[in-house]
């Protein structure tokens, strides 16, 4: 790729991806929480609150170390989850998508959250009294009206999985072609004398990338204000 | 329009209060110093009895941020080629080699004497390696220079993982995340939670330095005060002379 040695397109080629599948699997979660918080109340919601949002909060850092101690090969989490479906996180790509859900959950919550809270339930309850079943009333009411609050936090959870650094490196390392994510490649490349070519090259491609992702988030956005 | 003005009114007697308190603090000198002696060096500056604050970072990073002007008065690095960039770049004029150090295999269980590739992978049973940064982290840089002296490097580098740190290599160990690890000797003493398994042989690797250089006649002193504390000695480091 233009400008880049291998090793750095790698890096480059694997953020794209991580970031991607990790907005791709959070979209649907983040959907349901959000309309769990907006539409409904149990007991312990402030605290699944809290929960979702403490990354958002807590340094980098300590959700990366808490990562590791979960879902690292001797956490009680990752443990299991390896007996039980082969599935391991430590030290491996699927690790690096784990930490940039977390990290970019909240943020997608938060928006889709006061989307739901935007749209008066009324509308919801017109279409179910004349006798709409509820999934198509979600699909053909809810939906259209909370779309723009699911762009907002979609655009705004790939952002932070596109960039997210500290978590990442803690709890997984930056292993060529694993988990050595595009951050990761510009940090090491500062740590090196002489690395600034490298370094450079580098930020030059993750400002296209964010730039490419502002530009198709606000075409999206105009399209379905029409 | 009243409450602005009370707020302002507020917001000017808090800011004339913060600037008449500031030259009654006399400014500590400021260190720069490698993450890797965080712990030795707090003690060494208090056994000095100076007045110092410290700022631990990667080597790269700091060198990086002294080329741009941070106000550091002693700057002490963990690896030659950051000393030698800064010295290129008309950043330092004199440095010295403060310490030195040592290697280490670190894990749970037996010793491993005489650990070879077929040795490490064994006791891996498909775990990872883990250790600085090969490019960004001396310590990195150096446990390569080892696995490459043994013949081990090329089956051991898809088994690796690389921390952003020698602490962070050590944090993966002491955490249960990695079975291996290398560390310098001074990291592996600091957590109870890793044994030693091995010392790697000094003649393996390029020689540990951290070398240190004054940036004001302030770090010249502290230099010097710190050069006999007894902190880096219990620590594990060599002191040089």
């Amino acid at each position: 790729m233009m400008g880049l040695d291998a090793g750095a397109a790698e890096a480059l080629r694997l953020s794209l991806w991580v970031a991607s599948l990790a907005t791709l699997l959070s979209l649907p979660l983040a959907l349901g929480l959000a309309w769990l918080l907006a539409r409904r109340d149990f007991p312990g919601k402030g605290l699944l609150n809290a929960a979702i949002l403490l990354p958002l909060v807590l340094p980098p850092v300590v959700t990366g170390y808490l990562l590791l101690l979960a879902f690292g090969r001797t956490g009680p989490v990752g443990r299991t989850l390896e007996a039980a479906f082969g599935l391991v996180f430590a030290f491996n790509w699927t690790g690096a998508v784990l930490a940039a859900m977390v990290m970019g959950l909240p943020l997608m919550v938060r928006a889709m959250r006061l989307a739901f809270e935007a749209t008066p339930p009324g509308l919801e309850e017109a279409a179910a009294t004349l006798g709409a079943p509820s999934w198509a009333v979600f699909t053909t009411v809810t939906l259209p009206l909370i779309a723009p609050g699911v762009l907002a936090g979609t655009v705004l959870g790939f952002a932070k999985a596109l960039g997210e650094f500290g978590a990442t490196i803690t709890f997984v390392a930056a292993i060529p072609g694993q988990t050595l994510t595009l951050p990761s490649a510009i940090y090491n490349a500062l740590q090196v004398p002489g690395g600034e070519a490298r370094a450079a090259a580098l930020t030059l491609w993750a400002i296209a990338v964010a730039v490419a992702a502002v530009l198709i988030s606000e075409w999206l956005a105009r399209r379905m204000a029409r | 329009m009243t409450r602005l003005g009370t707020y302002l009114r507020a917001l000017a007697l808090v800011a004339a209060a913060l600037c008449a308190a500031a030259p009654l603090r006399a400014e500590p000198a400021v260190i720069f110093a490698a993450a890797s002696l965080a712990g030795a060096l707090d003690d060494a500056v208090a056994q000095s009895g100076a007045d110092a604050v410290i700022s631990y970072g990667g080597s790269g990073a700091l060198a990086q941020q002294i080329a741009r002007g941070a106000p550091a008065d002693l700057v002490i690095l963990a690896s030659p080629d950051w000393m030698d960039w800064l010295r290129a770049g008309g950043h330092v004029t004199v440095s010295t080699d403060l310490l030195g150090g040592r290697l280490v295999l670190i894990g749970t269980g037996a010793p491993l004497p005489d650990p070879d590739a077929a040795a490490l992978l064994a006791r891996l049973g498909g775990g990872r390696l883990a250790i600085g940064q090969r490019d960004a982290v001396p310590a990195g840089s150096y446990a390569r220079a080892w696995l490459q002296s043994l013949g081990a490097w090329e089956a051991l580098r898809p088994h690796l993982a690389e921390a952003p740190n020698v602490r962070g290599a050590l944090t993966f160990v002491a955490t249960g995340a990695a079975p291996l690890g290398v560390v310098y000797a001074t990291d592996a003493a600091a957590d109870p939670r890793v044994q030693v398994l091995y010392d790697i042989p000094a003649d393996a690797h390029p020689p540990i330095r951290y070398p240190a250089a004054a940036l004001s006649p302030a770090g010249t002193a502290l230099l010097e005060a710190l050069r006999g504390a007894p902190a880096f000695a219990a620590a594990g480091f060599e002191v040089l002379e």
